[in-house]
């Protein structure tokens, strides 16, 4: 019998339906966002009738707790799944509309010092994980997809990373893995460790930027400690993400060097296909909001905007973060990153405190 | 050259990453803002 080559069948691109996909998670995104929101104000209203005296529990961390309970009781059911991984695209977007909280000059002052800690971040980061990944023998190509993951942006380098080093989508699983799982911690534990050394909001924020690697996670952890330090947190987080292209280009050179990744062509394309572009975004609207383009009603609907994106940004947080399925993917990674990450942050914020002793940040 | 990592990068929907349409859609509510279109939003 002759071969039969079977072609995969070409689904119809039908943008209206891909859009109607979207509605119910995205609906259930607002939904246990607005719930967050909801509860703080009605526990902060009950407190305050009853002359209560009890912590406020910011929103953030309320549609996180609901994501968390949605996602590792009941799960989240198909027709929701597509509208749920859009909480990226709300939380790029509102990191873009965050630029209008920014006067420029802010931005060129904070954006330098977060650029200078950055580098010796990623230094430290890099050279530490990859010590790490031989004492715990794991795999070169996964090592390296730790060290990118935990030095500059989390799942989105690690992504970046994959193919530019022609990793193994295995590597990708596990290194993605423990970076979420250890994002999630870092949500619980950076703000009490805040709270015990009595941060200012603007050293908790540069350390949350620094030293959380996920976005959505460093924002979020941001948040939950006040709304100036997940300002600040987003800053320093995205002056880190702006680095992506040249540690991907870094290890797609090292890889190559050794035979084991194809060269890369068009350095300057590769560069510019890596950048987040959401950071030209978020300069874009500071920039506008420092020549005052827009009047001060109008920057608060921009402010408020940003929030409502986030707010859906933190239910997906939640939502996505399934503690079984982590538990699936090994200790070796978890263990390697979960190390590295105690030793970046202890790192970051030494470097995080005596900036803002030196520098009065 | 062409190469795997020249190609354009996976996951682009109708011909733009989620960065890119993150700003694509922040850009235009910042223009529905300051035209008045969008006012007054709440938190």
């Amino acid at each position: 019998m002759a071969d039969v080559t079977v072609l995969p069948q070409v689904r119809p691109v039908n943008p209206a339906g891909q859009i109607l996909q979207l509605v119910p998670g995205v609906l259930l995104l607002a939904v246990i966002g607005y719930a967050g929101k909801v509860i703080e104000k009605s526990l902060g209203t009950y407190a305050k009738a009853h002359h209560l005296t009890v912590p406020n529990i910011e929103y953030v961390l309320w549609a996180i707790l609901i994501g968390l309970l949605v996602s590792n009781t009941v799960g989240v059911p198909r027709v929701f799944r597509a509208g749920v991984s859009t909480y990226e695209f709300w939380l790029k977007a509102g990191i873009v509309l965050l630029g209008s909280r920014f006067i420029l000059g802010d931005v060129l002052k904070l954006g330098g010092v977060s650029l200078a800690l950055v580098a010796l971040e990623l230094a430290l980061a890099i050279s530490f994980m990859t010590f790490l990944g031989r004492v715990f023998r794991l795999r070169p190509k996964l090592t390296s997809l730790l060290s990118v993951g935990s030095a500059v942006c989390g799942v989105s380098a690690i992504i970046a990373t994959e193919g530019a080093i022609d990793a193994e989508e295995e590597d990708a699983s596990l290194a993605i893995a423990a970076i979420l799982a250890l994002g999630a911690i870092s949500l619980f534990t950076f703000p009490l460790i805040g709270h015990a050394l009595q941060l200012s909001d603007r050293a908790y924020g540069l350390w949350a930027g620094l030293a959380v690697d996920n976005t959505a996670e460093a924002t979020a952890a941001g948040a939950l400690y006040s709304d100036a330090a997940g300002k600040l947190a987003v800053l320093a987080k995205t002056t880190r993400n702006a680095m992506i292209g040249f540690v991907v280009l870094g290890y797609a050179w090292y890889w190559a060097r050794r035979g084991q990744a194809q060269a890369v062509g068009n350095k300057s394309a590769f560069l510019w296909q890596k950048f987040p572009k959401f950071v030209l975004g978020f300069l874009l609207i500071s920039g506008l909001a420092t020549y005052p383009v827009f009047d001060k009603a109008q920057l608060t609907a921009l402010a408020n905007l940003s929030r409502w994106a986030f707010l859906l940004t933190f239910a997906g947080v939640g939502l996505r973060t399934n503690f079984s399925e982590m538990r699936k993917q090994g200790w070796g990674p978890f263990a390697v990153g979960a190390i590295g990450e105690v030793v970046i942050a202890v790192f970051t914020l030494a470097m995080v405190v005596a900036a803002d002793r030196l520098l009065r940040l | 050259m062409s190469s795997s990592k020249d190609a354009p990068r996976k996951g682009r929907t109708w011909g733009l990453s989620i960065d890119e349409w993150a700003v694509v859609a922040a850009l235009v509510l910042a223009l529905l803002v300051r035209v008045g279109i969008l006012r007054n939003v709440p938190w």
